[in-house]
């Protein structure tokens, strides 16, 4: 941190080289799992709907690079359509529950008192049953349906953002720059989030990552034990299920195919969010 | 009314302990900041100087219990505020200026920014014309090179310039009646001390800022105060002009200080 200037400029060393390349594999992965699911609008090699377009249970080919599935549909149309609903109904739950935890985590640690310990309670009554269980109750209570499973994801993930949220909060609102922030004239809930929340970005980002490759587990979880979503929809965790019996007697690919497609995509979302941990932070970045 | 812009009156307090034994830490502190004027609150550790500037913008640790006292800010109590009112008195008619700078500038916003969103704050207009206030206002403050200056973040700061930025914002930007600075030079190198405190002279000598300086160092005081408020133990032992101080210490406390100082000769 010298004024001085050297006469050169010294080589950009990178200092985290590993969470650069975790990163840019994670985010990679993303793009592509993205670009697929935007692609599948405008084309597919098949109608991923409709069977017989080859023969039930054909291997990979030229014809079907993936195979085909028991009803002769084509595994590759079917996972390019299915990233449409694992990747929507992940990161649309991901999304609520980052906005709707985030903003009374900041409330309950900002505030403190009575109100802290009333939503902590709750969140911790709330986290005793384990989150897939939940979802897959209330899922059953409530019905299937695309809306239905987004909204129960995301009430399920509300509670560590709140927790997050809070934590980080609480541990920053007596620092000097918020103690600062209020002395310059700034409303409580403009200190809160105006000056503390920006420093929380990075943890919550990270975590936000993580968390999406829980959603879109979650949202495999229901599909394979076939709740939530109609039997026929091509998504990915309903088709494992679907291509169980086909393991057995030898046709692989239709189970291996999707399971891969969850592992690429959580896989990369958990790099991303490894690396997002390191990176966000103004200090450490060059 | 009297010449005064601030009158701490009989200011006592404790601290609560957790299981609620009180440990008392100001006894009837009184002292006056005349308008205009830049006074010094001088003591050692713990003498309870920063407990009352504190108190003076009501962030006070929550431990402290105030007993009794009033603090007469044009002719409103303080205390008394509740805490909408003291919201628009804190930055607008009172601010303050801490002992470590880089701390109390927030790590992930832009130095320019955070002055730009306090102008925003105190005087509104557009992001374009506060961010040109920020600006002007670094230059004030002898930041070399300001425009390239406000793009950085705090930890590319020294702590020199850091303060020099809090310094501007506290004065230039949020235009307080009344400028508190907390120990503003400790920590900082010898030759950057004595520029700091030129530059805090020459601003509230140019604006008419009241200013109240808490330090324990006395040579600084001698360079730059006109009232000296000495403080020891939670109580005031003694008050007057700098050079009465200076010159014909009456309490105890303060001959040993200045004695200790090796400002004066003991005569």
């Amino acid at each position: 941190m010298t004024d001085a200037k050297p006469a050169k400029r010294a080589p950009v060393r990178r200092r985290r080289p590993r969470s650069y390349w975790a990163l840019r594999i994670g985010i990679g992965l993303l793009v592509f799992y993205v670009a697929v699911a935007l692609l599948s609008f405008v084309w597919t090699p098949y109608d991923a709907l409709t069977p017989g377009v080859g023969d039930g249970y054909d291997a990979p080919s030229w014809a079907f690079p993936l195979g085909t599935d028991r009803l002769g549909a084509d595994m590759l149309s079917r996972l390019m359509v299915g990233a449409r609903y694992d990747l929507g109904i992940a990161f649309t739950a991901v999304a609520i529950a980052l906005t709707i935890g985030t903003i009374i985590g900041v409330l309950a640690g900002y505030h403190g008192g009575a109100l802290d310990t009333a939503v902590m309670r709750g969140v911790e009554i709330f986290q005793a049953f384990p989150g897939l269980l939940f979802a897959m109750l209330v899922v059953q209570a409530v019905g299937a349906g695309i809306v239905n499973v987004i909204l129960v994801l995301s009430f399920v993930g509300i509670p560590d953002y709140l927790r997050l949220a809070r934590a980080e909060i609480r541990a920053k609102k007596d620092w000097q720059y918020a103690e600062a922030a209020r002395l310059t004239g700034n409303l409580p809930w403009r200190v809160a989030f105006r000056h503390l929340l920006p420093n929380s970005v990075g943890p919550l980002l990270a975590f936000t990552s993580i968390n999406a490759a829980f959603a879109a587990l979650v949202t495999a979880s229901l599909g394979f034990l076939g709740l939530g979503l109609g039997p026929n929809v091509p998504e990915w965790g309903n088709m494992i299920a679907r291509g169980q019996d086909g393991v057995m007697t030898g046709e692989w690919w239709v189970s291996f195919f999707p399971g891969l497609a969850i592992l690429g995509l959580t896989g990369g979302l958990y790099l991303m969010g490894d690396a997002l941990a390191d990176l966000t932070d103004p200090r450490r970045r060059r | 009314m009297s010449d005064a812009l601030l009158e701490i009156e009989d200011y006592s307090g404790a601290f609560v302990g957790e299981t609620g034994e009180l440990t008392p830490v100001l006894h009837g502190v009184s002292y006056r900041l005349k308008t205009g004027m830049m006074t010094a609150v001088v003591g050692e550790s713990g003498s309870g100087k920063s407990l009352v500037a504190l108190s003076i913008l009501g962030i006070q640790p929550p431990a402290f219990e105030r007993s009794s006292g009033r603090m007469l800010f044009r002719g409103s109590d303080l205390l008394e505020l509740d805490e909408r009112a003291m919201q628009g008195i804190r930055g607008a008619e009172i601010s303050m200026v801490f002992q470590d700078a880089r701390a109390a500038l927030n790590p992930v916003f832009t130095v320019g920014r955070q002055l730009a969103d306090v102008w925003q704050l105190q005087h509104g207009g557009s992001r374009r014309a506060a961010m040109t206030q920020a600006i002007e206002a670094l230059r004030r403050v002898s930041i070399p090179e300001p425009e390239r200056r406000a793009l950085q973040y705090p930890h590319q700061f020294s702590g020199g310039m850091a303060q020099r930025a809090m310094i501007a914002m506290a004065s230039l930007i949020c235009e307080p009646s009344l400028l508190i600075l907390d120990e503003p030079t400790t920590g900082l190198d010898v030759t950057i001390q004595s520029d700091i405190m030129e530059l805090i002279v020459e601003l509230s000598r140019t604006r008419g800022l009241t200013t109240c300086l808490i330090t324990h160092d006395l040579g600084v005081v001698a360079e730059t105060c006109q009232e000296v408020v000495v403080m020891n133990a939670g109580r005031v032992v003694e008050t007057g002009s700098a050079e009465a101080i200076f010159t014909r210490p009456s309490d105890g406390y303060t001959q040993r200080l200045l004695s200790a100082s090796q400002l004066v000769e003991a005569a």
